[in-house]
């Protein structure tokens, strides 16, 4: 077996269920924390208010959107880029037809390359904030920059093999996959799946005390 | 001695005579030549001795640069010093911008040549100069780096940190700034495995290695590209006020920045910060639109400007490393105080006075006093370009 086999035989498998369960692991021991029962009568739809909050911080504040304007395009620079490379370049779509069957219709290669850097960019403007912001500095912790290095080393490796002229490229890349799942449930990468969660649970509050802006 | 031996062998008289029908042949062949040039071909100019009477070396000359005269060779590489042609990527451009009278097809920088030869010279310049002497000027800039740190030391805030702060830089200048650092760093990194692998890496790590790591980084540095372009542009906006020419300016040049003496005074930049910025600004722009061109080559069919990209882009990488490594000590370790400013934005009241008074004074409306420097004359506060 060669290191690129086991990159994406057992390694992969490997990575991917501890992926899947652990997160799943996490997910479900969140729902199940439910709730204090709020006595007080409703004055408002908690279910709506669960929406209207995950909608609402999709956009930011008058105000801090002119003193974060550089954050905001990283962060949606980065989030965007990262969703459509993942999902759209075609050799990410040929790896997950292999497993499940499924495709779709990849970006042809400059659209690819173009989400790339965006997200590139969008990475690299959202972790030196980090730690040229002196709060950032303060409430940012060895988790953070470890998820931010990990997924930055990730793209670096996928951007690095582009060529795909050889093997060793696209193992490294595959290890880096590896690691990265096998980290992320472990870590606050699990925002990804759970801030819909926090959103929705401060839009529910504020809804059901009929404080839906 | 036997008589035996002057006898004439049969078979040495058939080898003498095929050898002299040989000889024959050729003289005849050579008298009335049935070698023709092919249909439509003209005779070089210049060249009129009979092939073989003129040396390999004149008639290779002519074919390269044509005219009648065989160019004068100066030196050990006649085909870098013919006057009168181009000489060099540079020269040959100019041609092409300004072609002269007699533009002829056959050479890529319009010169009626037989033979082209400006990828040759193109190649030795690459070869000759740019090759062997990057990695030196990186390893001797880094030495230089390494012998100011150790002879001068960290330099110090003279009279400790007052524990006020001041603000110098927004989140936005900051994020900017490390933005085009983050970026460049991955450019540079990449850039110089590309120009220097095969002579510095092939010995050390092979050349199969050699090959994984190029493409990699060939990959790396081709998508970082446009990311450093932003990061650049967006750098150039936000930090070009303040970095106009000044009057403090001329007196820190000649007080040499405080190093022959005396204190320098300085606005928001001193002149040596201004000049990084300028350097940023125009080399970085050169790299840009160089890597452009090389990243989209169909942009234009004109061989030479594919070949100043290359040299202008190797140089200028060079440089620009050269100073960042300056830049990044002096702003970092060199200089205590330095970096909160690209940290958190602000910079200790002390620091300020000493190395930016004039700045001090106009966000605070205070003096700043500079007593100390005439006690101490010898402590020059050497502010490089942090
Ligand atoms: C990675 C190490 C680096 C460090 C530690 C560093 C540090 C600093 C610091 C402390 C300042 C503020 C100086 C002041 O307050 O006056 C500064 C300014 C600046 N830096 Fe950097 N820097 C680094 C890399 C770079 C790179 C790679 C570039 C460009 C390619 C760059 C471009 C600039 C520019 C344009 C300024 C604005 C000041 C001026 O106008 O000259 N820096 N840097």
């Amino acid at each position: 077996m060669t290191f690129l086999e086991f990159t994406e035989g057992p390694m992969f498998y490997f990575a991917a269920a501890l992926f899947v369960v652990a997160g799943l692991w996490r997910l479900v021991g969140i729902v199940r924390l439910g709730k204090k029962p709020d006595l007080a009568p409703a004055r408002g739809s908690a279910a709506t208010g669960f929406l209207k909050g995950n909608l609402r911080h999709f956009f930011p504040r008058g105000l801090f959107a002119q003193r974060t304007w550089m954050h905001l395009l990283g962060g949606y620079g980065f989030h965007l880029g990262l969703f459509v490379l993942f999902f759209f370049a075609a050799p990410h779509i040929a790896f997950i037809e292999k497993f499940t069957g499924l495709s779709w219709p990849a970006l042809p290669r400059w659209g690819f390359i173009i989400a790339a850097e965006i997200a590139f960019a969008g990475l690299i403007v959202l972790w030196v904030r980090r730690f040229s912001d002196p709060v950032m500095r303060l409430i940012s912790d060895w988790d953070d920059h470890v998820g931010t290095w990990l997924t930055f080393i990730v793209m670096l490796t996928g951007c690095l093999a582009l060529q795909e002229a050889h093997d060793s490229l696209r193992a490294i890349h595959m290890l880096s996959v590896n690691i990265w799942l096998i980290y992320f449930p472990f870590s606050r990468l699990m925002h990804a799946f759970t801030f819909f969660l926090s959103r929705g649970a401060t839009g529910a509050n504020y809804g059901r005390k009929g404080m839906n802006p | 001695m036997t008589v035996t031996a002057f006898k004439l062998h049969p078979l040495r008289l058939l080898v003498a005579a095929i050898t002299l029908l040989c000889l024959a042949m050729a003289s005849t062949a050579d008298a009335q030549s049935s070698v023709r040039p092919p249909e439509g071909a003209v005779d070089s100019p210049g060249i009129t001795a009979p092939l073989g009477e003129a040396s390999d070396a004149d008639i290779w000359r002519q074919l390269k640069y044509g005219g009648t005269e065989p160019p004068p060779v100066v030196g050990d590489n006649p085909i870098l010093e013919v006057p009168g042609r181009p000489q060099n990527v540079f020269e040959a451009l100019m041609e092409e911008i300004r072609p002269s009278e007699t533009v002829n097809v056959t050479s890529s920088s319009g010169q009626p040549r037989v033979m082209q030869v400006l990828g040759e010279e193109w190649r030795l310049l690459r070869r000759e100069i740019i090759l062997p002497y990057a990695g030196w000027i990186l390893v001797t800039v880094l030495g230089v780096i390494a012998l100011f740190g150790i002879v001068r030391g960290r330099i110090k805030i003279r009279g400790g940190r007052s524990g006020k702060y001041i603000p110098r830089f927004s989140m936005a200048h900051r994020i900017a700034h490390w933005f085009l650092a983050s970026s460049f760093i991955l450019m540079a990194i990449s850039g110089l495995v590309i120009l220097l692998g095969r002579t510095v890496l092939v010995p050390i790590i092979g050349k199969e290695a050699n090959a994984v790591l190029t493409s990699a980084m060939l990959q790396g540095h081709n998508l970082f590209g446009p990311v450093f372009i932003l990061s650049l542009l967006i750098v150039i906006f936000k930090f070009m006020k303040g970095n106009f020419f000044q009057w403090a300016d001329a007196k820190w040049i000649i007080k040499g920045g405080g190093l022959l003496g005396g204190h320098a005074s300085s606005h928001h930049y001193n002149f040596g910060e201004k000049t990084w910025y300028w350097i940023v600004v125009i080399v970085g722009l050169i790299m840009s639109a160089t890597g452009m061109l090389l990243l989209f080559p169909w942009v234009t069919e004109v061989l030479a400007w594919h070949q100043l990209s290359t040299v202008l882009h190797a140089g200028g990488a060079i440089l620009m490393i050269s100073i960042a490594m300056g830049h990044a000590y002096i702003g970092s370790i060199g200089m205590e105080g330095s970096l909160d400013s690209m940290l958190r934005g602000e910079v200790d009241e002390n620091w300020a006075k000493e190395h930016h008074d004039l700045w001090y004074e106009e966000v605070t409306g205070k003096k700043a006093s500079h007593d100390e420097d005439e006690s101490a004359p010898g402590a020059a506060t050497a502010e490089g370009s942090a």
